[in-house]
């Protein structure tokens, strides 16, 4: 398939991550959809990679599977410890920012 | 010649000196005495090196100038200060230094009973007012010139308001600083009018351009006429002579040395200077002459109704000013910068006699006193001699100078202004008889209890300190008239034969009618007023031009800056408070945006991700 | 080969409708279910595009892993709670627009542009190509990338640590 799918796919992707993210009211629920929005991207370093014959693309992908990893865990160790306190995982709660 | 500019130099600056080592040196100020002793000293160096360098400067038409650039511009230097010593202004420098260390050694016997921190400020004053005539004097171009005229006004205004805590000194020392700024700022006006046409301030360069003509002198007319306006403040002419009689508030030396001899002829000197300017403005030196001729005869009519001696002397300056005015309006600048010389010697001896009068007997009003010849004897008798020049009569020093101002009239073909000249002749020796009988001749009146010194029976000559100067100036009054009697300076115009006996005529006539009413009582002195009812009246209410000026002051000035404050306060103020307010209620309001919850940040990125793209990728 | 479009497009359409049914399905636990189908269908993706190992990593660590994580996440957080936390969204429409908009104006992005060329041919083996300059051009952020997980390491002991 062309690059041109390959990309129209992770588009698609990320907006739905995109909705996700804004829609969602749980914290978790949140998470997933950033998890959607860095596929997408994954998705689309790999295809330039790929069809460029450039194999950096393919690295960067490592290192960002690699940090998703490693952010997915400490955000979700947040989220358990918000939860411990405040007694609520939903994100609307969470406005003591308010300005 | 060159040591003539240095010692016109050093007489200039030493004053300035002594005014800047008494305001910085606060304790010497405070002291008194020693205060007043440097600024004597000080006086009496300048009046050596200004007749030294008068000596040296006598050679007429030659001008010797010292320059140092003040203000650099682009092309060249904007304006200089220096001095621009010629033989008239080393006269007139004589003059001013001459009076002023006459006023001064006089003050010490006068103010003797001041507290030594008001003395020490008294003569802080002086020392800065005779650096700043001298200033005026000297100036090569007009800016140094209106700068040294401004502090000329100030030092006026300092003097007249010497004892500011009466409040007619108060009141009498703004007014003179109003009305004296009104005319500044058209002379203002005026030297940058000037300025912008012909591109200098300078006098010299000014005399060649004239010289030379030229297109840069069209539409002079204006620029002269402005000038003039700063010299009629400055010179009480009328309508602006109402802050001359009010000035008498201050102490009588300094009525003496700057409303008789010095601040107020600098208008008449700045017009003596400049006169090659008015010479092709001929229109305005006739108004110039109608204006001075008019003020001469107004003021002399003003004179003849004051009981107070100083005010008649007052009314009688600036009816001399008005002579010199319209002499140079005649166009003979010669004849009235005489009589400023003249003038300035005559009637600081009047002033300084009578304030040995006043500080006497205690009162200002002349008919309070009476037979002071007999207790007075010396004061009488320099005060005669002041009163006989001021008259005109031959060999007493106005005599010859009066005499010019009526020839020159005369050959200018001012003839109405002429006559009223000579009318005021008239009544100048009335009214200065008038004062000689009832106020040093004739019954003594009631003493009143007068304010301060010893009372009209206890009436005795002035001390020595307070002596010295008069006798000094009647000295050189007399003197200069039997001079100018034997050898008087060459006229630039002969005077029809008739003149110099109408002029003398007219003097003896003016004597003999005040010997009439106020000498033999063979005129009754009220029936005279009724007689002139129409004038009489008007004279004593000042002819109503003080109240025009204090309602144009209070309603026109005061009103403006009232509405003005409203104006600031209101719409300015109210201006910057509502958008202020305005952006109290945008920052609330806008605040709103931070709800505290992520998911509308994250909202917001995204917003502005989709834009850039729009944006970037918008068709060109 | 002709197999490939139709592969493509089925792991397409299963990457595009599980990714819809985890924003848009209201319980929670299926949310996460779904999203490790997601993370298979990538893991296809990547195998159509010959890169293998990332496949396998991706395998690894995110349907594995993350998921793994996530499960447990939402276990943790639903038992303090007490019963199933039931998913409800906020904003669907103006979300939906925003979305919208940024799909069409990234496609209008794709519209311009030579991305219609054929694939070139693979040449040598890409796993080692990878391994390969992750140890010599990009070995820096690779030791970085130690540095970070150290971090993160210490960072999720630090937050699990007992309420003292």
């Amino acid at each position: 398939m062309t690059l041109q799918a390959y990309l129209t796919l992770a588009a698609m992707l990320f907006c739905v991550g995109l909705f996700g993210v804004i829609t969602r009211r749980n914290t978790i629920g949140i998470l997933l959809g950033i998890e959607l929005m860095l596929n997408a991207v994954n998705i689309n370093l790999v295809a330039f990679a790929r069809f460029l014959g450039d194999v950096s693309g393919m690295v960067f992908t490592v290192f960002t599977i690699c940090i998703t990893v490693a952010e997915v865990a400490l955000g979700l160790a947040l989220v358990i410890l918000i939860f411990r306190i405040r007694r609520t995982a939903v994100a609307d709660h969470l406005d003591l920012l308010k300005g | 010649m060159a040591v003539s500019g240095f010692l016109a130099l050093w007489a200039w600056l030493a004053p300035g000196l002594a005014f800047l080592i008494l305001s910085l040196v606060v304790p010497l100020r405070r002291s008194g005495k020693p205060a007043a002793w440097l600024s004597i000293v000080v006086s009496l160096a300048a009046l050596v090196a200004a007749v030294v360098a008068a000596w040296h400067a006598r050679v007429p038409d030659v001008a010797r100038r010292m320059l140092w650039e003040w203000i650099p511009v682009e092309d060249g230097v904007l304006t200089s200060v220096g001095v621009l010593v010629t033989a008239e202004a080393t006269l007139m420098l004589i003059l001013v230094a001459l009076v002023s260390f006459l006023v001064q050694v006089y003050s010490l016997g006068y103010l003797a009973d001041e507290p030594p921190a008001s003395l020490g400020r008294y003569y802080t004053y002086q020392s800065l007012f005779t650096f700043s005539m001298m200033g005026l004097v000297l100036a090569p171009n007009f800016v140094q010139l209106f700068i040294c005229w401004e502090l000329v006004g100030l030092c006026s205004y300092l003097l007249i308001g010497y004892w500011y805590q009466r409040p007619e000194a108060a009141r009498a020392a703004v007014k003179a600083f109003w009305i004296t700024k009104a005319g500044d700022v058209f002379f203002l006006i005026g030297i940058v009018m000037l300025w912008s046409r012909t591109g200098t301030f300078d006098f010299a360069e000014l005399f060649e351009l004239v010289q030379g003509g030229g297109e840069a002198l069209a539409g002079l007319g204006l620029v002269t006429f402005f000038i003039y306006l700063g010299a009629a403040g400055k010179s009480a002419q009328f309508p602006f002579h109402v802050w001359l009689p009010d000035a008498m508030e201050g102490p009588t030396p300094v009525s003496a040395l700057i409303h008789a001899a010095t601040m107020v002829t600098a208008g008449v000197y700045l017009l003596f200077r400049t006169a090659f300017l008015f010479e092709q403005t001929p229109d305005v030196l006739a108004a110039v002459g109608w204006i001075g001729a008019f003020t001469a005869l107004l003021a002399a009519t003003l004179a003849c109704v004051q009981s107070d001696i100083k005010r008649v002397l007052a009314y009688s300056t600036v009816s001399q000013l008005g002579y010199m005015m319209a002499a140079i309006g005649a166009g003979f600048a010669g004849a009235g910068f005489l009589h400023l010389l003249t003038h300035g010697v005559f009637k600081a001896l009047l002033f300084l006699a009578a304030g040995a009068v006043i500080h006497a007997v205690g009162t200002n009003d002349i008919h309070a006193m009476g037979g002071l010849a007999r207790r007075m004897p010396q004061t009488f008798i320099v005060f005669l001699v002041g009163t006989l020049s001021l008259a005109g009569i031959p060999f007493f020093a106005g005599f010859f100078s009066k005499e010019e101002i009526l020839s020159a009239a005369w050959a200018g073909g001012l003839t109405v202004p002429f006559g009223m000249l000579v009318l005021a002749a008239f009544l100048t020796a009335f009214y200065m008889f008038r004062v000689v009988f009832i106020a040093f001749l004739g019954a003594p009146a009631v003493a009143s209890a007068g304010h301060g010194g010893h009372g009209e029976a206890h009436a005795h000559d002035a001390p020595a300190i307070m002596a010295l100067p008069l006798w000094i100036l009647a000295a050189l009054a007399m003197g200069i008239g039997i001079w100018f009697s034997i050898a008087h300076p060459e006229a630039e115009f002969v005077p029809p034969g008739w003149l110099t006996p109408l002029a003398v005529g007219v003097a003896v006539a003016g004597i003999v009618f005040a010997w009439l009413v106020y000498g033999l009582r063979a005129i009754s002195g009220d029936r005279l007023f009724e007689r002139f009812w129409w004038i009489g009246e008007a004279a004593v209410e000042r002819f109503w031009l003080d109240d025009l000026f204090a309602l144009v002051y209070r309603r026109v000035i005061l009103g403006a800056s009232r509405s003005i404050g409203w104006v600031d306060r209101y719409i300015v103020d109210g201006i910057l408070n509502v958008l202020s307010a305005w952006t109290l209620t945008a920052g609330d309001r806008l605040r709103r945006i931070q709800t505290g919850q992520a998911q509308d940040y994250v909202y917001g990125v995204a917003l502005g991700v989709l834009l850039l793209m729009v944006w970037m990728r918008w068709p060109k | 080969m002709s197999i490939e479009p139709i592969a493509f497009w089925a792991l397409a359409v299963v990457l595009l409708a599980s990714s819809l049914a985890v924003v848009l399905t209201r319980n929670l636990f299926h949310s996460v279910l779904y999203l490790a189908l997601s993370l298979t269908a990538t893991a296809g993706v990547f195998l159509s595009l010959d890169a293998e190992f990332l496949a396998a990593v991706q395998l690894l660590l995110y349907a594995g892993g993350v998921v793994t994580i996530a499960v447990f996440a939402i276990v943790v957080t639903e038992r303090l709670v007490g019963d199933r936390i039931t998913q409800t969204s906020r904003q669907i429409l103006t979300g939906f627009i925003l979305s919208g908009a940024l799909l069409v104006a990234l496609l209008a992005v794709f519209r311009r542009g030579p991305l219609t060329v054929p694939r070139p041919v693979v040449t040598g083996d890409l796993t080692r190509a990878i391994g390969q300059s992750l140890l010599t051009t990009y070995v820096l952020p690779f030791e970085l990338l130690g540095v970070l997980f150290l971090a993160a390491l210490v960072g999720a002991l630090y937050f699990a640590r007992p309420d003292d």
